[in-house]
Order: C-alpha cells, then structure tokens, then sequence
C-alpha cells in the first residue's frame, strides 16, 4: 500500500488536506469509500479521516494475532499497562484492523491510531498532510434557549459508539452532567460544524416505567432499517431507523435485558445460513447471540417473564425477552464484522493479553 | 565486527529532540554503520522496552520502538516516534550482521529512562452533594479535584462503603469507559448504577438499590488515585451520607422560596430550593432577566448543601420587575427535573411529563420604603 495513491478527491466529502489535532481517540466507525471517523472525547470533536488504505482482501480472508499487547507495546515504546485499546473498527475493503489507543496516562497520554494487517505487523496511521474534517460534539444547548450568561466548560459529551448509515453519522454520547438520552444525527459531508438536533430517546420497563438513558452501543441491522442499542443499564431496545429519521423523540421496544453487574461493550451483527444474528459483547455476562427474527417476533416486554426462573418466588431472572446464547469466547472487549464471513473479536484476558482472532460465521 | 569495547547509552538530544545516544564503538564498525541505509541500520540495531525482551517473545514479530536512527559527529542517536516515558526500562540489541533470526546473537545493552521525581501536591477539593443526606436512589456524585487527573483510576481508588460495620457495598457505580470527566480533568462525574436505581429493570430486581436505606455510607477516594503528572494524591478524601428514601417528584420552582434584594442595594437575590438540586447543574440552569427580558449582569453562587441559590448583580438592583428563569433540565439528586420523574411510573397520572420550555418567576425589586412584592406568574413558554 501506499499512503494515498488512491486517496479519496479531496473535497467529493468536504476534506481538506491537513493535519487533524485529535487530543485524544476513541469510537471508530468507517463510513463511505473507507473514510474513517474518530471520536476524539477530550477535543469533543468527531474526525472523518481518509486513512488512504488501498489494499485489496478476500471475502474469505481471516485476522489472527495472538498476544497484540507485546508488540503493540514495544513499537509504542511503553509498558504494556501504559496502552489502552479505546476501540477497533475494519476497513471495508482492505479489511485490515484500525485500533484506537491511547498510549500512556494522564498528560504523557498520546492518541494513535494503529493499523494493523493480516500477518499481524503493526503501523501507525500517519495523520500528517491528510484529507480529513471535522464536526465538534459541542453539549448543543436547543436553539431557543435564551442562557448568554453561563455558558461553562464543565460540560461535556462522552462519545461511547458511533456508525455511518446512509449519509448520517449516529452518535451516541453521555452527558457528565444530565442523565438524558441523546441520538446525535450528523450529516456526511460535514456541514461546517454544526450538528442536527439530537434526538431523545425512551424505553419503558415492563411496560410500566418509562426513562430516558444514554445509549452505550448500538448497531443497524435487517439492511439499516433497524438498530439495536444497548443502554448503560442493561436494556437492549430496538428501534426503527425509519422513526430514527423523523422524529424528535422515539421509544424504543425494549426487547432483553442483560443483567445485573453488567455492562454491554460492543454490538455486532452477521448474517449466516440466509439469518442475521447479532452478538453483544459484555463486560461481566458472556458473549450473547441474538436472532433477529426474534427480536423483530419479540414484542416488547411488558411483565417480567417467570417461565425460565427455577425459583418463581426468588427474584426475576435476567433472561427475559427473545432467545438467547450465550458463547464460550472469554473477554471478548470489541466485535467487527470483518467481511460477512468472519466475525473479529478483540479478547483481552485479565493478564493483560489481548488477542484478535477472526471466527467464522458459520461457527459462532 | 569487534565486541572488546563498551557502548555508552545516554539519554540526550537530537535537533532539539529527545533522544538516545549510543557511543563508544569502534571507528571500523561506525563508519560501516554509518554507511548503511536507515532500513539496513534499523535492522543492525534494535531499540526495545526491556519488558518485551524479558517476555521471551519471538523477536522476529516483535518491532521494535518505532523511530529512527541517526548517525551524529561520533555517536547514532535514536529519535523515537513517541516521547520516551519516564520509568521505562529498554534494550538496546546490536546485531553484527543483518539481523536474521537465530543465527546472529545480538549484544545487549540496557538503559533506564529516570522516573519522576514529583511530589504529591494534588488533592480532592470537593465531593459533592455537598449535604449529608442522600435518596436511596441518588444518581450522581461529583468529585473535584485540584489539579488534572488522570483516566482509568476511578474503579481502583473510590470506594463506599457502609458506615455501620465498615463493609464495603459493591456494584454502587456504573463502571464508565471512558470516565466522564470536564475537559480539564479536574471534575469527575461518578453514576451511581442506573439500571440498580430504575425499578422494573432486571438488576433493580436482582440486586436492589446501590445504596440501602436507613444505612450510613462513607464515600472514600484513596491517594492511589494518580493525577495528570501520574502522581499519587497528597491525602485521600472521604464523606459520609445518611440514606433516606427514594426521591421521584418532579423538580418545581413553585415550591421554592423567593428573597427578593431592595432597589439600590447590591444585595443578593435568595433561592431556597425545597430539596438539595444537583451542584453541576446549577452551575448554569439558573440566571436572572431585567424588565426587559435581557439576562442581568451578576454572578449566581450554590450554598447550604445545593439548597440554596445567590445572584449577586454586578450593578445596584434597579427598582420593578425582574425574572428568576429556570432551565427545564435542572435535576435534583435523584434525576428528577422540571419535566420529567427520572423513572416514570406510567400508572400515576401526576408523574406525566411537563412541557420542556422556560420556567421563570417574576419578582420585584422595591424601594426599602415598600415591601417586596412577589408574584409568581409560573411557566413561561418560549
């Protein structure tokens, strides 16, 4: 490969040649003609990036390292608890791995972007003199709020997923300050830096309480007319991406719930013998396969569903809404679909160990 | 290639760039390093955090710290891509052939890189509520700190635990990743576990509230907690809270109570809230209009554990009307705004969601001679 020889017509997305100033790296999601965006929560700013990668991979073309920490860290010059691996995404073409890591702590902590191929060796992802832009993740006050005279820098977004469907850019972000839901929609090509109106976003519980909560991972499915999203406190909700487009305020069908002590990491969806299923990677729970169909047949959950608790006067059992399976994959951290017929998961086992390895579909 | 001579490794500079420095080779083996392309020299001599060597793992698929090399008067110095970190140990591996793998032992020199010599100056300087009682359901807690921190310490070095019997409580925060920090790294956002505070939700179920009621708790921030510098805390923190019960009523200035300063003075404006409203918010939900509707010069002030508000203007009170406006999203402890119950019940017809728009209550400013007049004229739509 070489750096930008098929590099995108600086200006057919709005870039500009330049160097972006990411202070900091964290959601990954490739959009158009592999341009990719990066979340950058400390520069509240969302970069979109072409990354100028022009090889060529097979559909079948599997991604294998073991022990990444050790060579991640020594071309990094640092220890292996001085990296921190924010998140991964695949080039759609090259099918080569995009790691997001923040190499060092506190002031030292420098962002790169590492790029690491099929035999395993690791670069960075130069981002000197590259097309690229911009859109600032500003905490958007609504435009008819009067406020001139306290406008502090306290708040902040945190970016905690992002994906590219058909010219929108979704954000999912939490505020440090209101514990509201928020969808934020940005066009691509970025118009200047100003955002659309974000959108508010419900689930209801057991059909009887109803809160708004930030949406950790989400992602499209059923041919993007669909989204999965998985809550900070352990809902997974559908939505609609057609009621997405218009509205202002959505609830979503909440269709499981993961559990207590849990946290959803990452969504991925997949499609093997004519069915797409998606997998949702946990901090706590294992691995979690999920039929679509189900999900579409499930209706939203409304009483807590008893049939599957061994002690119906106990409390409720977690495992309420559509089928699911759990997998045997250990601390699977991040999920990408590498190119239809492999899944990439990022393992990171408590030592400190991180593995990618690629799993056929067919197997999972 | 002769090994009977030492290498001497410093840390040093290159064109104002920090840098390895290796000398002490012999004249025959550096004018032939000298000679040799970058690509030839970077695999004749290989720069390596020592704890990749000690790994034992292959080096043939191990790269090595990504810089380059550079050959100086009488020295090659290594300009590393990244700045070196302070503490880390490194190899260097000479190779006197192209380097293939299992036929040319390299030698190995090592080098330390000094580690800080800082000291902890940095400490918590608030933790808020600011109260001493929490709801059962409390969403938020704020931790300042003053100086900048860094990220990843927050599951190591905050704790609660029961005030009672000294044990901790497990699972009271929701683990953020990345944590929720204000652009300066001084102001931590601590959740309190959401899906253990809704009710409904399977983890409210399995495992109740993060907090018990009627349980005292101290909340304990330990000096490992490292700050930007990677310095530990000069002392660590702690606040103890008494638990009382769930809190799900909306948030109505109505139910406030209004001290309205006299015309000509440059007394503060008094807010006193009903309950304690959380201290981020307050920040900014809060300010005062003129007669004619413009936002007033002043400064507004949180007091008495966020129950209460000041607004000192910059110029003396004018006489007549002003507006205390109120932001819809201004939440109390446990979440709960001007329009909205944090976890509606959709059975209890007063929990229905309020209209988002301006909330703002008229007051006026009156001559010493004249009682102030207080007149609350309600919401305002926008």
């Amino acid at each position: 490969m070489t750096e930008h020889d098929l590099a995108i017509a600086v200006g057919k997305y709005g870039l500009e040649i330049g160097t972006p100033g990411i202070k900091s790296v964290g959601p990954l999601a490739f959009g158009p003609e592999g341009i990719l965006f990066v979340g950058d929560n400390v520069g509240a700013a969302i970069f979109a990036i072409d990354v100028g990668d022009s090889d060529l991979a097979d559909q079948q073309q599997e991604i294998n390292v073991e022990n990444l920490a050790i060579p991640l860290a020594s071309y990094l010059g640092c220890s292996r608890e001085d990296i921190l691996i924010r998140d991964m995404a695949v080039h759609p073409s090259s099918q080569n791995v995009y790691l997001a890591v923040m190499r060092g702590r506190g002031d030292a902590a420098v962002p790169v972007l590492i790029r690491v191929v099929k035999d395993g060796s690791i670069s960075e992802v130069s981002l000197e003199d590259v097309p690229f832009s911009q859109s600032l993740i500003e905490d958007a006050a609504p435009e008819d709020d009067p406020r001139v005279v306290s406008r502090d820098q306290l708040r902040t977004v945190t970016v905690t997923d992002m994906c590219y469907v058909d010219g929108l850019l979704l954000v999912a972000g939490t505020s440090n300050e209101e514990f509201s839901s928020t969808l934020r929609r940005i066009p691509f090509p970025f118009n200047g830096s100003t955002l659309t109106n974000s959108l508010e976003i419900f689930h209801v519980s057991h059909g009887r309480y109803e809160t708004a909560a930030p949406i950790r991972t989400f992602v499209p499915y059923a041919n993007n007319t669909s989204l999965l999203a998985s809550y900070t406190c352990t809902p997974v909700v559908q939505f609609s991406l057609n009621d997405l487009k218009a509205g202002t305020h959505l609830m979503g069908k909440t269709v499981a719930e993961l559990g207590a002590h849990n946290r959803p990491l990452d969504i991925v969806s997949y499609v093997t013998g004519g069915e797409e299923y998606l997998l949702i990677a946990n901090a706590n729970h294992p691995l979690t396969k999920i039929a679509c169909k189900d999900i579409d047949q499930q209706g939203p959950l409304t009483v807590p569903d008893r049939s599957l608790d061994d002690d119906r006067s106990g409390p409720i059992s977690p495992l309420s809404g559509p089928p699911r399976q759990e997998l045997p994959h250990p601390g699977v951290r991040r999920l990408a679909n590498l190119n239809g017929s492999q899944v990439l998961m990022l393992h990171e086992e408590e030592a400190g160990e991180i593995h990618l390895r690629s799993y056929d579909t067919a197997t999972l | 290639m002769t090994r009977v001579r030492r290498l001497e490794l410093t840390w040093s500079e290159h064109q104002g760039r920090s840098c390895l420095r290796v000398r002490g080779w012999s004249q025959t083996e550096f004018s032939e390093l000298g000679r040799l392309p970058p690509a030839e020299l970077a695999g004749r001599l290989v720069f390596l955090p020592s704890e990749v060597l000690e790994a034992g793992f292959d080096l043939a698929v191990v790269p090595p710290i990504a810089g380059r090399w550079e050959v100086d008067q009488d020295s090659i110095c290594f300009v590393p891509r990244f700045p070196f970190l302070e503490g880390l140990g490194c190899s260097l591996l000479v190779y006197s052939t192209a380097q293939v793998t299992g036929v040319d032992s390299p030698e190995v020199w090592t080098i330390q890189r000094p580690a800080s010599q800082a000291t902890a100056t940095t400490e918590v300087v608030a933790i808020y509520p600011s109260g001493d009682q929490l709801p059962v359901n409390q969403l938020k807690l704020y931790v300042h700190f003053s100086s900048p921190m860094s990220e990843g310490w927050v599951a190591r070095a905050i704790q609660v635990r029961r005030a009672d019997n000294d044990q901790p409580l497990e699972g009271v925060f929701l683990a953020m990743e990345p944590e929720l920090w204000d652009p300066e790294r001084r102001r931590l956002t601590l959740l309190l576990d959401p899906g253990r505070i809704k009710r409904g939700l399977a983890p409210h179920q399995e495992t109740g509230y993060p907090l018990i009621e009627g349980v005292p708790v101290i909340v304990t921030i330990a000096p490992d907690f490292r700050d930007a510098t990677g310095q530990p805390l000069r002392t660590g923190a702690e606040r103890r809270y008494q638990i009382g019960p769930p809190l799900r009523v909306r948030v109505s200035p109505a139910k406030w109570r209004y001290h309205p300063p006299a015309a000509g003075s440059m007394d503060p404006l008094t807010v006193e809230f009903d309950r304690p409203l959380d201290h981020a918010l307050l920040q900014h939900s809060l300010w005062v209009n003129d007669a004619s509707g413009l936002p007033l010069a002043g400064r507004g002030s949180v007091h008495a554990g966020e129950r209460c508000w000041r607004f000192r203007p910059e110029l003396p009170w004018a006489e007549g009307q002003h507006q205390v406006v109120v932001d819809h999203r201004l939440e109390d402890l446990a979440g709960n705004s001007l329009t909205r119950v944090f976890d509606r019940d959709l059975m209890k017809v007063e929990d229905a969601p309020a209209d988002a728009g301006r909330f703002a209550i008229d007051f006026t400013c009156a001559l010493p001679s004249t009682p102030p007049a207080m007149l609350l004229r309600g919401k305002l739509k926008s």
